[in-house]
């Protein structure tokens, strides 16, 4: 079967959310192998995103004998032994072998536990993607909260913690809202301390990652009353289109902002007058329909011929996250041209 | 070496007609390993007067694998037939089915699947891969159902009729169907009902066991039949048992009927 990326591993999805709360620990309830091949990934991609700290993952370790009898007193061992750590929160992830004997992981993890335990639902084998699993432990995390009341913060929702540019995407997002006066409140979840996690309830404004984040979103509007703009912008026009939308949701006037970034945008441009009137075709490494819109934009408002004439140059295509992610394309593909 | 194995619904008597057909084998001076493949471990009970024997299952969650050898699993009972009880999780945990594999590849390990007839007991219906493996290949190839005349019986064996024709399909594949055993209820023409049923599944009815309150006698004095009473016309119908399975060379490919045949069929013995 092929494989995309809108498959993937139920279990490494939650993982990239339950492996950046600090001072948690990640219980993988199944076989080592489940941990360990999870384990190999976070520690190969966490440097790339300057996180030098390994990701805190710890196997019930089932054997056959567990798989026969059950498998909720290795888990309760786990869970126990975890405990006796400095730990501030516990995730206990299923695997597939554990849902098809039936474990019970929800009543194991609702004991009389000195910290909390949260249950997070990943079997793959269910039909379940990499996307399901992230959205699985973000509204898990979210049901141990209490709403409180809605200040000025906006919270940032669902970044994509294994993407190359998750930093630089985000001070894109901070860089926005703050022309709009709006301070950020929390990322839920990229390195958030327990002790930040309430602030979730208390936000005037939402910002998801992506749009596939939207069962999220309508969660927490459901369980705080929050609003959300459902994707972080994606290129030239998106990006005023967001400000517009933000400043809207949160009742500002969005014309000052939008006349800085008007300007902005227009000395971006003039900054790449050198690569105008060239001839290109778009070579990836993604094609998704926003990041080829975005590109799309940004090749005519150079006025880049794109199309598979001989002689074209091949541009790339990564996902782009506001002004300044276009800027970081455009770079790319000057480097293409000129090299 | 003779191979067969036991299916039939829960409660059908089963484990009476493995243990009675074990201990007639036995009286024909074979020796017998007779294996239970049910979690609920009284398969060879009767063999055993009344104990319970360790199962396979608890000793290798007590002690793990390497710390077993085939004197903790394999207990001598009734005129010496080696008796073996796979074991598995309590009701509503885990993975019985696996259990069953964990156990035989264990016996395979330790080489006790010897003998001159070795007898699997399996629990009521095939309802995973692990309760079929008896009838995978290496294991047993002729299987026997135990069916009364009563319908849900009678369903209960075509289930497993379903079972031996889809295995039988694999090529290495040997597990044929051998017969049918009628362990009676009591009701009227049972007898015919059963036969023809065995017919129309492309088999034959092998031994008819009336039902006798010697059994129940027998099982309150933690013996088999014929232990407690070998004189008696139901020892000797387990007696004849033994000898027709062991001369039976009628192995066939079954052919399950639909549910509404299943019902015309047992309507016309009323």
């Amino acid at each position: 079967m092929h494989t995309s990326r809108s498959g993937g591993c139920t279990l490494t999805g939650a993982l990239s959310v339950t492996t950046q709360v600090l001072d948690a620990a990640s219980i993988i309830h199944g076989p080592r192998g489940c941990a360990h091949h999870n384990f190999s990934l976070f520690h190969a991609t966490m440097p790339d995103n300057e996180q030098a700290t390994l990701p805190d993952l710890v196997s019930s370790a089932l054997g056959e004998s567990d798989i026969v009898f059950g498998g909720e007193d290795a888990l309760a061992r786990s869970i126990q032994s975890v405990c006796e750590r400095d730990v501030a929160v516990v995730f206990v992830l299923s695997t597939c072998i554990v849902a098809t004997i039936g474990d019970d992981v929800e009543a194991v993890c609702g004991r009389n536990w000195p910290v909390p335990v949260i249950a997070v639902p990943t079997a793959g084998f269910l039909g379940g993607t990499f996307q399901e699993g992230v959205n699985n432990a973000l509204i898990a995390l979210a049901d141990l909260q209490e709403p409180s009341k809605a200040g000025p913060c906006v919270n940032i929702i669902g970044e994509k913690n294994l993407e190359y540019e998750v930093e630089e995407n985000y001070a894109e997002v901070v860089r926005l809202l703050t022309l709009l006066g709006l301070p950020v409140g929390i990322r839920f979840v990229h390195n958030l301390s327990p002790d930040d996690i309430p602030a979730l309830g208390a936000a005037q404004l939402n910002i998801l990652r992506d749009p596939l984040l939207v069962p999220v979103g309508d969660h927490l509007r459901q369980r705080f009353g929050t609003p959300y703009i459902p994707s972080f912008p994606t290129g030239l026009s998106d990006t005023l289109a967001f400000i517009t939308s933000v400043a809207d949701a949160c009742r500002i006037d969005a014309r000052p902002a939008l006349g800085t970034e008007r300007t902005l945008q227009a000395e971006v441009l003039t900054d790449f007058a050198d690569i105008t009137d060239a001839q290109g075709v778009f070579c990836g490494p993604v094609m998704d329909p926003e990041s080829s819109k975005a590109a799309r934009e940004a090749a005519d408002a150079l006025q880049i011929r794109i199309g598979g004439s001989p002689g074209a140059y091949p541009l790339p295509v990564h996902p782009v996250v506001g002004t300044a992610g276009v800027r970081r394309m455009l770079h790319r593909w000057r480097r293409a041209i000129h090299a | 070496m003779k191979q067969i194995a036991l299916y039939g619904k829960g409660g059908i008597g089963k484990s009476t007609t493995s243990a009675n057909l074990s201990a007639a084998l036995s009286g024909m001076g074979l020796d017998i390993l007779q294996i239970g493949c049910d979690p609920k471990r009284d398969s060879t009970r009767m063999l055993m007067h009344g104990t319970f024997i360790p199962t396979v299952m608890d000793l290798v969650r007590e002690r793990g694998n390497a710390e077993l050898s085939l004197g903790d699993i394999e207990f001598r009972g009734y005129n010496g037939v080696r008796c073996v009880e796979a074991g598995g999780p309590e009701p509503g945990v885990g993975c019985a089915g696996r259990g069953i594999i964990a156990t035989f590849q264990l016996l395979e390990k330790f080489g006790a699947l010897k003998g001159d007839v070795i007898l699997y007991d399996v629990l009521g219906d095939v309802v995973c891969g692990g309760f079929a493996m008896p009838m995978r290949e290496g294991y047993a190839q002729e299987i026997y159902l135990v069916t009364s005349g009563e319908l849900m019986s009678l369903y209960a064996a075509n289930n497993i009729c379903k079972a031996i024709k889809r295995l039988a399909s694999r090529i290495k594949s040997k597990c044929r169907l051998a017969g049918v055993i009628c362990n009676a209820k009591g009701q009227p023409k049972e007898e015919e009902l059963v036969a023809e049923f065995a017919r129309r599944v492309n088999s034959k009815l092998i031994e008819f066991i009336p039902r006798d309150r010697v059994v129940q006698l027998a099982e309150l004095n933690r013996k088999t039949v014929i232990e407690y009473e070998p004189a008696s016309a139901q020892a000797a119908r387990y007696r004849s048992l033994a000898t027709r399975v062991m001369e039976n060379t009628s192995l066939t490919i079954p052919t399950p009927l639909e549910i509404d045949e299943l019902e015309t069929l047992a309507y016309a013995y009323i």
